[in-house]
């Protein structure tokens, strides 16, 4: 039998089977916490740290990310004051000033509230969100595919950079890429990258009817969180 | 040798081992650390030694090759005992007058003493010398009186002394007291109290514990843990084994970095000699406890100093943080409750136990216990490693240990705690080594990392070689590290190419706020604060770059232009042989002038000029 455990988050006393996360929680309740690197089924690593939220134990306060975050009981949460949100959009500037070139990143900043880019864009490939090798690690066991390198170098590679046997191209190391799905107006030359920042006006919906976000349109890029095929076009 | 079973055979061997030693007439002692390993100690020893054989004195004097005394830079360095007579930079020529004149005769030779180079007098013994009066060397004194390959001579001097009294008569709730008493904090650089993670650690559930000894020290310029694992492994094991005992820990590991070949050798040699004698494995000391150490080495990663990528690493897997919602006192290594603690810290506690809890707190501050090792480089006349005594200013550090500025230029700023650390003004020298206060004031005491800094260096240069190093060293892991201190590093280089402006000053500080507060673990928490330190203290220099296009210290090369002072050329035509671009010209004896189309400001011509009349504006 679940052993349920009965959490605040912004306010809402919502119950969550013990051992899940927070973040996994809080969608159950159609609370959305943006995310990125996070997928139902794989482990969570806090890599995009796009999900932080405060954690208040004992008077203190800590931000930390929600996917790491085990439930207990009494636990209090918010995950969207202030100084979270001016701390996610931070993050989400950093990320599409880095890839532009994807709908779901750029979704992202727009949920996040990204309304200028203050870095020069770099159109780069990957956001190392890890998704696909942990996919591959775990879902498949297969292990073709790993972190190779540290800092800036870091990025995703084959074991000893050519495809093993053991990797059977099943590619869900594609499905679950963020960087499929190019922004709405197409792909993105480089020098000519752009916020893009259409669905701001989805942004309303998205922030008074909370369950609207989950099922919402931004984030349909790369299909967000559990919902998977709530709705997809 | 027999393996000792009770407390009572450790004094007995003690015993034996003083009156061993009370046969030899003089000894000398030469350091033989990292430091004067590179000024070439080896060859002076093997000197020294052919000379005592040659003399016949080799049955009555011991060389004794030690761990680091802490002068490094007047290494090669021996101190001749009983009376401690002091000799610096000695050369395998030098040998033969030791023997000959000091050991024989009980002459001293002047040349090789050490110069105070405030006043330019000889000094004679080392607790003369002005760089170790002002100290209170407790850890590192011992370095000196001991070989770090002989487990007799710790034996000697009352080494393992206080792992028999813990296993003779004290509980492990009783250590933990003391220590929590004593107000012992992580020397690693978070200050967080020891004996409360020593608590957590042994109410933690399960039974499977685990002790782990923290070496892998990557600081630029600090090098305080391998002193000590090189100097004192003993004393490192030893307080292993009290902490292990304390929590209920059967099994330990020390991780040490590869890059320090003789701390991981006497490392191992110090574990095999204590599991010879007994003091390590099955029964210690006849007891019913049983603890084992094995020595890991490190893979060259900075982030591996961090507790959850440590443990990472020893798991055998990539060497990256994992958050630490749970902490790693409950789960640790293999998900069993852990202690990790600094090399330092377990070094400090074989004497908590041994001379008690109130010893320990009488020294220090309020919150800060104890004494802490520097390790003080920069611009100044002595640098090496200092141990003080929590609570002192640190300009007593800067000018008293370590002798003030070179070539007399005013000192600008500290830079504490490493690349997590940062830079303090001279105005806030007064400043006691504190975790809280310099915590407060936006730097760390962190390792003990203490760079001093002087009129020359640029701040913004400053942020910006640190921010380098962090992102090379960062694992990648998590967005705000990686991403963060690379724009950061972006805006930096932009400033010090002058094509900074205002408002990017406060996006720096809004990123650097972001880095700090999401960060995963403690190397992206703690990135941003020699840039929100220097920003803070040295705002101006930031604005002078930006606003007026000048790097005040004349160290960032796009703003800089060279040019000759008339005054002080007297054209030698140094600077013009030196000059690969050839943009110097002049006739002898006349004054010189830079072609400032063909400069490429490398700053050859500037180091070359003896006289200082090739200046930056």
């Amino acid at each position: 039998m679940l052993h349920y455990v009965t959490i605040n988050v912004d306010g809402a006393d919502i119950k969550a089977p013990k051992g899940t996360s927070v973040l996994d929680a809080a969608i159950e309740y159609g609370i959305c916490i943006p995310h990125l690197c996070h997928v139902p089924g794989l482990s969570d690593f806090g890599g995009c740290r796009l999900c932080i939220v405060e954690h208040t134990v004992n008077g203190r306060t800590e931000i930390t990310t929600s996917c790491t975050l085990k439930v207990y009981e009494g636990m209090v949460i918010m995950s969207n004051t202030q100084i979270i949100r001016r701390l996610r959009r931070n993050i989400a500037e950093l990320l599409v000033a880095e890839a532009p070139n994807s709908r779901a990143i750029q979704d992202i900043a727009v949920r996040c509230g990204v309304e200028k880019v203050r870095y020069p864009f770099r159109n780069n490939d990957c956001v190392l969100c890890g998704r696909c090798v942990r996919a591959c690690n775990e879902l498949w066991q297969a292990k073709a595919i790993g972190f190779v390198g540290r800092g800036i170098d870091r990025h995703v590679e084959y074991v000893f950079g050519y495809r093993p046997d053991f990797c059977k191209q099943c590619g869900v190391c594609v499905q679950l890429c963020p960087m499929t799905i190019p922004p709405c107006d197409g792909p993105m030359k480089t020098g000519e990258e752009y916020l893009c920042g259409k669905c701001a006006s989805q942004l309303m919906i998205a922030e008074a009817a909370p369950e609207k976000c989950i099922w919402c349109e931004l984030g349909v890029g790369f299909s967000c969180g559990r919902y998977q095929g709530a709705k997809s076009r | 040798m027999l393996k000792l079973s009770t407390e009572n055979d450790l004094k007995v061997m003690r015993k034996n081992l003083i009156n061993d030693r009370r046969k030899m007439s003089k000894t000398i002692i030469m350091c033989g650390g990292t430091g004067c390993k590179a000024s070439g100690y080896q060859e002076v020893a093997d000197a020294l030694n052919k000379e005592l054989l040659m003399h016949g004195v080799d049955s009555t004097v011991r060389l004794r090759i030690t761990g680091c005394h802490g002068f490094c830079e007047q290494g090669p360095i021996a101190v001749i005992e009983p009376e401690y007579i002091f000799y610096c930079h000695i050369t395998p020529a030098d040998a033969h007058d030791i023997v000959a004149k000091t050991i024989k005769k009980g002459e001293v030779v002047e040349r090789l003493l050490y110069t105070n180079p405030v006043s330019g007098e000889k000094i004679r013994t080392e607790s003369e010398i002005p760089f170790y009066v002002a100290q209170e060397r407790h850890l590192l004194s011992q370095n000196r009186e001991i070989n770090p390959c002989s487990i007799e001579d710790y034996i000697a001097i009352g080494g393992y002394l206080a792992l028999a009294k813990v296993l003779d008569n004290l509980s492990p709730e009783e250590i933990i007291r003391e220590i929590k008493m004593s107000g012992l904090r992580g020397r690693g650089g978070g200050g967080f109290p020891t004996g409360r993670k020593w608590t957590e650690c042994y109410e933690a559930p399960g039974d499977e514990k685990y002790v782990i000894c923290n070496a892998d020290e990557g600081d630029p310029g600090a090098y305080m843990d391998r002193c000590l694992l090189e100097g004192n492994p003993h004393r490192v094991l030893e307080g292993m084994i009290i902490g292990a005992y304390a929590i209920g820990a059967a099994k330990g590991y020390i991780y040490v970095r590869n890059e320090y070949p003789l701390a991981v050798k006497h490392a191992r040699i110090a574990v095999q000699n204590a599991r010879r004698l007994g003091l390590l494995g099955e029964n210690i000391l006849g007891s019913s406890f049983s603890f084992d150490v094995s020595v890991a080495r490190g893979g060259g990663a900075f982030v591996c100093g961090e507790s959850t990528a440590l443990m990472n690493a020893l798991e055998g897997k990539v060497g990256e943080p994992r958050p630490k919602d749970i902490h790693t006192v409950i789960d640790g290594i293999w998900h069993k409750p852990t202690t990790l603690n600094n090399v330092e810290t377990w070094a400090n506690v074989p004497s908590i136990i041994l001379n008690g809890a109130q010893w320990f707190a009488s020294k220090g501050t309020k919150g800060s216990k104890g004494t802490k090792i520097l390790a003080l480089t920069g611009r100044i006349k002595n640098t090496g490693l200092v141990e003080v005594a929590m609570g002192t200013p640190i300009r007593k550090i800067v000018f008293d240990i370590g002798g003030g500025a070179l070539n007399g230029k005013a000192i600008k700023a500290v830079q504490t705690g490493g690349p997590s650390g940062g830079c303090l003004p001279v105005d806030k020298f007064d400043l006691p080594v504190d975790f809280d206060l310099l915590y407060e004031a936006g730097s760390m005491v962190g390792s003990g990392g203490m760079v001093v800094m002087d009129e020359s260096s640029c701040m913004v240069d400053v942020a910006k070689y640190f921010l380098n190093f962090l992102q090379d060293e960062s694992c990648g892991k998590c967005v705000p590290c990686r991403l963060g201190i690379d724009r950061m590093l972006e805006i930096i280089t932009n400033i010090t190419a002058g094509r900074g402006t205002l408002e990017q000053l406060d996006l720096l500080e809004e990123l650097a706020d972001t880095v700090t507060q999401t960060s995963l673990c403690g190397l992206g928490k703690t990135a941003a604060n020699p840039v929100l330190s220097t920003l803070r203290y040295f705002r101006e220099e930031y604005e002078a770059h930006i606003s007026e296009g000048k790097c005040p210290a004349g160290v960032c090369q796009a703003l800089i232009e060279y040019y000759v002072d008339p005054e002080k050329c007297n054209g030698c035509g140094v600077c013009i042989k030196a000059c690969i671009h050839g943009a110097i010209s002049g006739q002898k004896k006349e004054v010189h002038v830079i072609n400032n189309e063909l400069c490429q400001k490398c700053g050859i011509c500037r180091s070359e000029c003896k006289f200082e009349a090739i200046q930056a504006k």
